[in-house]
């Protein structure tokens, strides 16, 4: 056997970042016979070693300090971004809706925004893979968006009290509903290249990382897939910086233990999420002909409402996202739309996003803590235009590798607040149906989007629609960074799509040359 | 917490009904204490007084004060930070030094004001320290238990997930 920390040679590809943009294209190009490998900054998370706790759990974010400037700061950390063999999807809570077709042209649409360079066609036929490779459970018929060609592989996941709750309250104003599409397993599965993954224990720590392998994060999925056909996957292991050669790049510094080491490729993937992508860019200078790198960073509006019920609901049991209701995709007076899901929580999230969120301190704060076992809630994800106002640059702050501090502005814009504002009032309207008291609002805005938008014109966009950058023929870009446009859906399927059909292009590029 | 408080929690991490990673995490946490090293002796005094004001707990109990203490010392940041506000540590520092001369001293109503004053004046520092000393607590495993909270018994399957369908370990735990 190799040494484990000798590292490969004559690569193929090298991928930077191992989340749900890296790690779906890892898999393809290894399967097709490429010599690659892939640097990821955090470290491997077997399933095994997950603790049910929040604070044991933090290693699964991306810790390393972000400025968060602008009217409504973003929240990082344990908000907003992972790091660990698997990126973000170590902790998202694997709601998988399919973006519309409509999502993809709000220009079109709308006169504002951005289209996607790509069609729903285009990305259909890797949805139908996916759900079926991940093993998705979902309900047979799913009532938004055009029919399915290939049915949810496993029957949904159990409802938990939110979901119920929030089924009842919609009917009651005739909302629809339905059990969400879940990248957990209700049944047990086969997985190429890990073996059998569990069923979901319904212990509700999605956002903690998945102790039973029931769901679909990139390390139990793509990347055992991947090293299965002889990926090598180097962790703790930090690109601080792409090398470059008569204008092509030729792979990346990364560090490791304390140490700068190298490692060569001939074609480069950065796939290091919306803030980290264009961190290094910026660093290196690279690919930014367009000055759009950096640029029209978004992140969903993402309020969230939470009430208590006399009902005994537990909130840590069951998977946390249950319920969906996709009849805010259109509202008249918003440009795009939104989607409501209900929410079970952790209780430690639960209690210092209701500290923030209300700044209530005191008795009556531990008095509404000690409610934990009563609330339920309910959030809404909808459409982030991008906008000049919303960037992300390098600060003069150096990190503790003696790199700048990225610095993200962030300020909602006319439609941002008034589709949270409606979001609210129809959930603050849903809460009171069901008798919710000491119901409260947290603003918020979820997921890191934008900042290297994909485009067919070199002038506005940083990489072209298959994900190669404009600027540097052998350096493509893969994850949240390249959407032109945030969708009204949560975005980790669609990335995944993305990824597969990154991995397709460069296979036939590189057929071709 | 009493000794039956301290049976009870322990009865149930040591059981087989929560697997070691978890177990390792709470019964850690169960008798965390910090020497105090980041912040000098009078600072730490104060923030004490606030911490309790602000998350109502005995610090016999759970040492909420030390864990920040200890969290600063050791230079561990939560991922992300207001543009407007310096680092953490410098930041409260800076809310600490902005109360009323001997505020440990002071009666709670006093206090309270204090407070309130220094959440207008420091809004950031003020959210920051709440919301890490309310995660201090919550995460504790004596407030878990006094709230009932089971979650961390993970190497069962929990069976149901509806509203007020507990099951057996969920109806036992916590105070009577
Ligand atoms: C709490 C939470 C819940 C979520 N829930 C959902 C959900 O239910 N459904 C959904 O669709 N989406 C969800 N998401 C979003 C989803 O996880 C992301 O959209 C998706 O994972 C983004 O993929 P990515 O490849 O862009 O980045 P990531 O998945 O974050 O991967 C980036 C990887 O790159 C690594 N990296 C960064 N810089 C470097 C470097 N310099 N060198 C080496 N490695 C580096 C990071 O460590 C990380 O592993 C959630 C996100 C969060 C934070
Ligand atoms: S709820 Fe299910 S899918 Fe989520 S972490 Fe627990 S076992 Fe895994």
């Amino acid at each position: 056997m190799v040494p484990a920390d000798l590292l490969p040679t004559d690569l193929d590809v090298l991928v930077i970042g191992t989340g749900a943009g890296g790690a779906p294209l890892l898999a393809r190009l290894a399967q097709a016979g490429l010599r690659v490998a892939a640097l990821e900054a955090g470290v491997r998370h077997p399933p095994g070693g997950i603790a049910t706790d929040e604070i044991a759990q933090a290693g699964i974010f991306w810790m390393d300090e972000r400025l968060s400037a602008g009217q409504n700061p973003v929240s990082f950390g344990r908000n907003n971004s992972g790091r660990g063999v698997g990126g973000s999807t170590l902790h998202y809570t694997a709601y998988t809706p399919r973006a519309q077709a409509d999502d993809l042209k709000l220009r079109t649409e709308f006169g504002v925004g951005q289209d996607w360079p790509l069609e729903f066609a285009d990305l259909e036929p890797y949805y139908d893979e996916l759900e079926f490779f991940l093993g998705v459970s979902g309900p047979a018929e799913y009532p938004w968006g055009p029919p399915r060609r290939r049915a949810y592989r496993h029957p949904p996941l159990p409802l938990n009290g939110a979901a119920r709750l929030m089924a009842r309250a919609c009917a009651e104003i005739g909302l629809r509903t339905s059990p969400a599409a879940n990248a957990a397993l209700s049944r047990p599965q086969d997985q190429p290249g890990y073996g059998i993954r569990h069923a979901c224990t319904n212990r509700g720590f999605c956002q903690a990382g998945c102790s039973v392998g029931a769901k679909a994060s990139m390390d139990v999925t793509f990347l055992a897939l991947a090293e299965a056909h002889g990926a090598r996957i180097v962790d703790g292991a930090q690109a601080t910086a792409l090398t470059m050669k008569d204008g092509r790049v030729t792979g990346a510094e990364f560090m490791r233990g304390g140490e700068v080491e190298h490692l060569g490729a001939k074609t480069v993937i950065l796939a290091a999420g919306a803030v980290e992508t264009p961190r290094l860019l910026l660093m290196n200078g690279l690919a930014n002909s367009s000055g759009q790198v950096g640029r029209n960073f978004m992140a969903h509006v993402g309020v969230q409402v939470w009430g208590q019920v006399e009902d005994d609901l537990r909130p840590y049991r069951g998977i946390p996202g249950g319920l969906i209701s996709e009849d805010t995709h259109r509202v008249p007076g918003l440009i795009g739309g939104y989607l409501l899901q209900s929410l079970g929580v952790m209780p430690v999230t639960y209690a210092v996003q209701y500290a923030r969120g209300t700044h209530q301190w005191g008795p009556e704060l531990v008095r509404h803590l000690s409610g934990y076992r009563h609330v339920a809630g309910i959030n809404m994800l909808g459409e982030c235009l991008p906008s000049e106002h919303n960037y992300l640059e390098l600060s003069d702050e150096l990190d503790g590798r003696g790199l700048p501090k990225p610095r993200v502005h962030f300020s909602f814009g006319e439609n941002e607040r008034k589709m949270a504002d409606h979001a609210e009032a129809l959930m603050r309207d849903l809460w009171d149906r069901i008798g919710a008291r000491d119901v409260w609002a947290l603003p918020r805005a979820a997921h890191t989007l934008g900042t290297a938008r994909m485009g067919a014109d070199p002038e506005t966009s940083v990489v072209n629609p298959s994900g190669r950058t404009h600027d540097i023929e052998n350096l493509w870009i893969c994850d949240n960074s390249t959407y032109p446009s945030s969708l009204s859906v949560n975005p980790a399927l669609t990335q995944m799509a993305l990824s597969l059909r990154t991995a397709d292009a460069l296979l036939k590029e590189l057929k071709r040359v | 917490m009493t000794p039956g408080e301290r049976n009870a929690i322990l009865a149930l991490l040591n059981s087989a009904s929560v697997t070691e990673p978890t177990r390792r995490a709470l019964v850690e946490r169960l008798d965390a204490r910090y020497e105090r090293q980041f912040f000098d002796e009078a600072e730490f005094a104060v923030l004490r007084a606030v911490a309790i004001r602000l998350v109502p707990h005995d610090p016999d109990e759970m040492d909420l004060t030390g864990t920040v203490d200890h969290r600063l010392h050791s230079g561990v940041g939560d991922g992300w930070r207001y543009d407007a506000a310096p680092p953490d540590g410098e930041a409260y520092q800076a809310l600490l030094s902005a109360l009323p001369a001997g505020f440990e001293t002071l009666e709670s109503v006093a206090q309270d004001a204090a407070i309130h004053a220094v959440g207008i004046s420091h809004p950031h520092a003020f959210e920051d320290l709440l919301a890490e000393l309310t995660e201090a607590f919550m995460a504790h495993p004596l407030t878990q238990y006094r709230f009932g909270y089971v979650g961390f018994a993970d190497a069962l399957n929990w069976l149901y997930a509806g509203p007020n369908e507990l099951e057996a370990q969920e109806e036992a735990y916590g105070p009577r």
